[in-house]
């Protein structure tokens, strides 16, 4: 009997000392000092960033295989690390809407983080099903946290209720595939499949069941239909941590599962994943351009984008799998810009209709020229990260012949345009309601400029990038 | 000599509460039988050798889940069912044909199962169970076991910022 290895989980292990001490912190601190909570975690997620690259040599299988340490798991812990440390420096600008327990919000924001690190890395159902209940266990509890308003309170309930229900499909389906191969773990599970990749009925059964679980957090169609409610009702931080964090998260589990686990069986699911795919990227880019709320609207955007990873997933590829990470890399800093500017948008307004919007050019021109970027980036216009991304994707599918794939996607570009571009128009080219210039406080006008340079970077030195994103998914495919 | 009468009286106090589970009128003393059948299951884990299934089969279905079922019967606050007489007579049918299907799919599987045995003195000692669950937990799945406190640890985080009136 040997005692568990700790070093190769040097990243988790961190997190849960930071977690800790801020728990005791918020115990014992007094209320003045509880925002405070925000710059401790903030330096306690900097160290994330070394610890995630560091010894690349011990890289492979711990614990028994429940815990892996690849680059792809790494990649992502940075990538969870960068977006919750945007993610905080949002709720302090929304702090001012919290009425109670604000320490705590920020304690949830860390463990939902934890959870996807120990996502990032599981190589075990019983660990994906543990980090996922983490993340989803923190975000039901953030989604609620304005208890006075009624939006909030019924987002939390719907996504509790639909949460609960794609966690049970996901466990019936991990427990068909049990019952036929006789273990959770993915590299056996691998290995059981290739004997019989045509997948008998029993454990395609379970295969469904989880497809149908994990398409639940990625908020693809059929199974989006929480998402636009509670992406209205929570908090608008908490919004931002789910579009960008949640689904990244169900798109690692993905990766890992249909590129790794199900890899052999690819025969099975590419035309389901497929289909999947081109509806639910009509479907998000559809609807949105009827919404009238901004937040619906980066809803129904972010069912399309889900969509638009999938194309990167469907196409079972090296190059499919590294777009997949390009794509989420420019996505996280795309979308939390314009959440950003959502914010300050609210704060200074009170509203989160399109209508508050109206001359912002005049009113705040940063935020008006970020949100410019950030929408152009989400449409797809080159030189900015969402461009590349997009190209990326669908020269995946083109290689592996998804023709209408691709030109559905291409189509899609277009529909977004149409009402992303619309927003521009309210912004820089309709009258202002009331003139009365908007303040931008330095850590928005500076988390926007990280931002933007991060989506210009990815756009236009796409070299590094490229190369980072191909040496994390690499290991999937050995 | 002792084991054959505590498994009879366990096994008649099983089915006699289970009755009481279909039969009471108040949904309360449907409930409140239903924690005596599953207790009475327990010991029929124990006179099996199975003492952490016991020991589980109490925590879980006797402690927690039955507390849930007597939180939701007192939240509904359900009147004793006089509402659906009329739906009575086919749901009973629909029951009984169901019941009876199982009980035939139950006998084929005892009839089919590979060496089963019907002396259960001979079958029951499987040395130490919970040592064996403990190894396993403790070794191979030492990191979910673990990692199973943070999920905890949010959940109490949780339903207090939720629940709690104030927090400062």
């Amino acid at each position: 009997m040997s005692a568990l290895p700790w070093s190769p989980m040097a990243v988790e292990l961190w997190l849960a000392a930071v977690i800790a001490i801020l728990i005791w912190y918020d115990l014992t601190a007094a209320a003045d000092d509880k925002p405070k909570i925000a710059i401790l975690a903030i330096a306690g997620l900097l160290p994330v960033f070394p610890l995630a690259f560091a010894h690349p040599e011990r890289s492979g299988a711990f614990c028994s295989g429940m815990y892996l340490l690849d680059p792809l798991a790494r990649g992502f812990k940075a990538f969870f690390a960068l977006t919750a440390i945007l993610v905080i420096a949002m709720t302090r600008e929304f702090a001012r809407h919290i009425t109670r327990g604000i320490g705590e919000l920020y304690l949830l924001i860390l463990t939902a983080t934890f959870g996807m690190m120990m996502l990032a890395s599981a190589g075990d159902f019983l660990m994906l099903f543990i980090a996922l209940e983490i993340i989803t266990l923190s975000f039901y509890v953030m989604t609620t946290y304005l208890r006075t308003d009624e939006k909030s309170v019924e987002a939390g309930m719907k996504y509790l209720i639909l949460g609960a229900l794609s966690t049970g499909f996901l466990l019936y389906g991990i427990s068909f595939l049990y019952g036929y191969t006789g273990s959770t773990n993915f590299a056996a599970l691998r290995e059981a499949i290739a004997r019989s990749p045509t997948l008998p009925p029993w454990p395609l059964l379970g295969f469904l069941l989880i497809v149908a679980g994990i398409g639940f957090k990625v908020a693809a169609v059929p199974f989006h239909w929480w998402a636009p409610d509670v992406y209205e009702g929570a908090p608008t931080p908490v919004t931002a941590f789910l579009s960008v964090g949640s689904k990244a998260a169900g798109f690692v589990v993905l990766l890992r599962l249909l590129h790794g686990v199900f890899e052999p069986a690819s025969g099975v699911w590419m035309g389901l994943l497929v289909w999947i795919a081109g509806v639910t990227i009509l479907y998000g880019n559809l609807v949105a351009m009827a919404q009238m709320n901004m937040k619906r609207l980066l809803a129904y955007s972010s069912i399309g984008h889900a969509g638009y990873l999938l194309i990167g997933i469907a196409a079972a590829s090296g190059l499919g799998a590294a777009a997949v990470t390009y794509y989420l890399g420019g996505y996280l800093f795309t979308n939390l810009a314009a959440f950003l500017v959502v914010i300050a948008v609210f704060n200074a307004t009170g509203s989160d209709d399109l209508t508050a919007y109206a001359g912002l050019s005049k009113r705040a021109p940063v935020l008006a020229a970020a949100m410019f970027v950030a929408l152009l980036s989400l449409a797809g216009v080159p030189p900015l990260a969402g461009f590349v991304g997009k190209f990326l994707l669908l020269m995946a599918a083109v290689h592996r012949g998804l023709l209408w794939l691709a030109a559905i996607g291409a189509a899609a570009v277009v529909i977004s345009l149409y009402y992303y571009l619309l927003i521009v128009k309210r912004m820089f080219v309709d009258p202002p309601a009331d003139p009365t210039p908007i303040p931008v406080s330095r850590p928005v006008r500076w988390g926007l400029y990280g931002c933007m340079a991060g989506i210009l970077a990815m756009g236009i030195w796409q070299q590094p990038f490229l190369a980072l994103a191909v040496a994390s998914v690499r290991s999937l495919f050995s | 000599m002792l084991t054959p009468i505590t498994f009879y009286a366990v096994t008649t106090l099983m089915i006699a509460s289970a009755l009481g589970v279909i039969l009471a009128r108040q949904p309360i003393y449907a409930v409140l039988s239903l924690v005596v059948t599953l207790g009475a299951m327990a010991a029929l884990f124990v006179l099996l050798g199975a003492f952490f299934v016991a020991a589980i089969q109490v925590l879980v279905y006797a402690g927690a889940i039955m507390v849930l079922f007597l939180f939701v019967v007192m939240l509904l606050d359900l009147s004793p069912e006089v509402a659906h007489r009329a739906r009575r007579q086919t749901l009973r049918g629909v029951g009984g044909a169901l019941g009876l299907l199982f009980l035939v799919k139950l006998w084929h599987a005892l009839r089919s199962l590979p060496g089963a045995t019907t002396d259960l003195a001979a079958a029951a000692p499987l040395d130490g169970t919970t040592r064996a669950i403990g190894l396993r937990l403790f070794t191979t799945h030492g990191l979910p076991f673990e990692l199973a406190s943070v999920l905890v640890l949010v959940g109490v985080i949780g339903a207090i910022v939720l629940a709690k009136r104030t927090l400062d």
